[in-house]
Parts: structure tokens; sequence; C-alpha cells
């Protein structure tokens, strides 16, 4: 493994750890909670997700097909995690 | 006679249909979790004073912990892949019995977490969020598990010297799925308010 894969690796794990650090913080007392919050949580997830499916499962090396998929399926997900918030959907009475 | 001679690269041109599969697996996956996520905050919406109370009796050091753990073994079985492209594959094999340690680290540290909320009077019959939690963490668990098994598949190969398998990319694509569904599990029971 050449040094700048090893060197990209590193960078790319310091910067998901140093992330989590913040939506920790984010999930604290002192960030106040309340929908920002939670928005920006669900902003950072969706950075982290696509960050780790690109550098270290290497989805850019996939086929176009399965990369375009691996993003669709985030961009479906996090919609509609954020529907459901902002627009207070709740489970339908079964 | 042909001799097949290897030759480690660290950019493969094109994926097998092996690998190609694994990515139908994870794409599968990842539609099944998503389902998971949305009846989670559906439910979350339908009553979220009881969750945000809930939430509350949560650890987020315990979910801090355990993410910093998947992220650091998503590096290692990340670094093994590239060693084992390398040709590297006693280096390979070391971190990618890395990995596994971190992932039990995490099973661990898991266990550990429903010890504590169980002793307090939290269990899966609590409220609905208890329920979320202990069956989004618990079916988390059974896939960390199961990571175990591709990467033990893909320490052997390792082991064995086998250059043409691809157990150890399969197992490392699964593994870091196995991460970034964590850190989605994470966010919604820690994080969103």
């Amino acid at each position: 493994m050449s040094k700048a894969i090893e060197g990209h690796l590193f960078r790319v794990w310091l910067a998901l750890s140093g992330i989590t650090l913040l939506s920790y913080w984010l999930g604290s007392e002192s960030a106040g909670g309340g929908a920002l919050v939670s928005y920006a949580a669900l902003l950072i997830v969706a950075i982290k997700v696509r960050v780790i499916a690109s550098e270290f499962m290497e989805a850019r090396r996939a086929s176009k097909k399965l990369q375009l998929a691996m993003d669709a399926w985030l961009f479906v997900l996090l919609a509609a995690l954020t529907a459901i918030y902002t627009f207070k959907l709740d489970m339908p009475a079964v | 006679m042909t001799t097949i001679t290897f030759s480690p690269a660290s950019e493969p041109a094109e994926l097998s249909d092996k690998v190609s599969g694994a990515w139908a697996f994870i794409l599968i996956e990842c539609a099944t979790f998503s389902a998971y996520f949305i009846v989670y905050m559906l439910y979350r919406m339908h009553d979220p004073a009881t969750f945000a109370e809930a939430q509350t009796h949560l650890s987020p050091t315990f979910g801090l912990v355990n993410t910093l753990i998947l992220l650091a073994s998503s590096w290692q079985v990340a670094r093994s892949v590239h060693s084992a492209r390398a040709g590297r594959y006693d280096v390979a094999w070391r971190q990618a019995v890395l990995t596994v340690a971190l992932g039990l680290a995490f099973v661990v540290s898991k266990l550990s977490e429903w010890g504590f909320e169980i002793q307090r009077g939290y269990t899966f019959e609590t409220n609905d969020f208890f329920a979320f939690y202990f069956f989004l963490t618990g079916i988390h668990v059974v896939h960390v598990l199961l990571g175990f098994v591709f990467m033990g598949v893909a320490l052997y190969k390792l082991h064995e010297r086998d250059v043409h398998s691809e157990a150890l990319e399969i197992a490392g694509i699964y593994w870091h799925m196995v991460d970034f569904l964590w850190v989605v599990i994470f966010t919604l029971l820690y994080v969103v308010r």
C-alpha cells in the first residue's frame, strides 16, 4: 500500500471521527436540542455515510449503476426521514 | 504450459461478478434497514414526548464509543484491502485481525450498554422507544456477528495466500455497510431530538 493511500485512509478516518464528536455534541444538552440540531444531525449522517461509501467502500470503483443506486438510496432515506420529521407524519392507526 | 501470475494492483479496473453480487446484497440490506428507520421515525412522531423523555435515559457516551470503535474498524479493513492488493499479505492479515478485534470490542461495549440499561429497569417492554432501541441495536449486532463470518473467511484466504480470492474485498464492503448502518442508528437513537 502506497504512503499516499495510507495517508488518505488515515485522513478519512480522522475526519469521520471528528465529525462523530460533533454529532455527540449535538446530542448533548449543551447544544440545546430542538429541530435545528436534528436537521444538522441528519445532514451530518448523510455526509458520513457518503464518505464511508465512497472512500472506504470505494463505491467510485463500482459500476455506475451501483454507484447511482447507492446515492439514490441515501437520498431517498434522508429525504423520507427529514419529511417525516418536518411534517410530523406519524404511524397510521392499526 | 500456461503460468498464471498475480500482479497486485491498487486500483482494479473492473469489479467481478462476486463483488458486484456483494454490492447488490448490500443494497438489499440498506433497503431493509431503511424500512426500520422510517418506521422508527413514524413512531417517534406519533409520540414525541415519550421518545424524547426515554432518550434521555440512554448514555450518549456509549453511543460515541460504539461509533468510534466501528469507524476505527472500518479504517483497518480498508487498510487491509489495500495491503492485500499490494501483495503485503502478512500486513493485510494483521490489519484484518485488528478489524475483528475492534468488532469484538464493539459487541462487548454494546452488551455492557444493554446490561447498563436493563439494570436500571429499561427493557424491550418499557415503551416504544426502548423496543426500537433494543430491536435496532440488536439486529445491528447480528449483522456484526455475520461480519465476523465474512472476516473469518477472509482471514483464512489471507493465511492460505489465496491471491485470487475476493473474500477480503467482499468482507470489507460488508464491514463498511455495518459501520454506516450504525452511524445512522447512532444519529436516530442518540442525537435526533
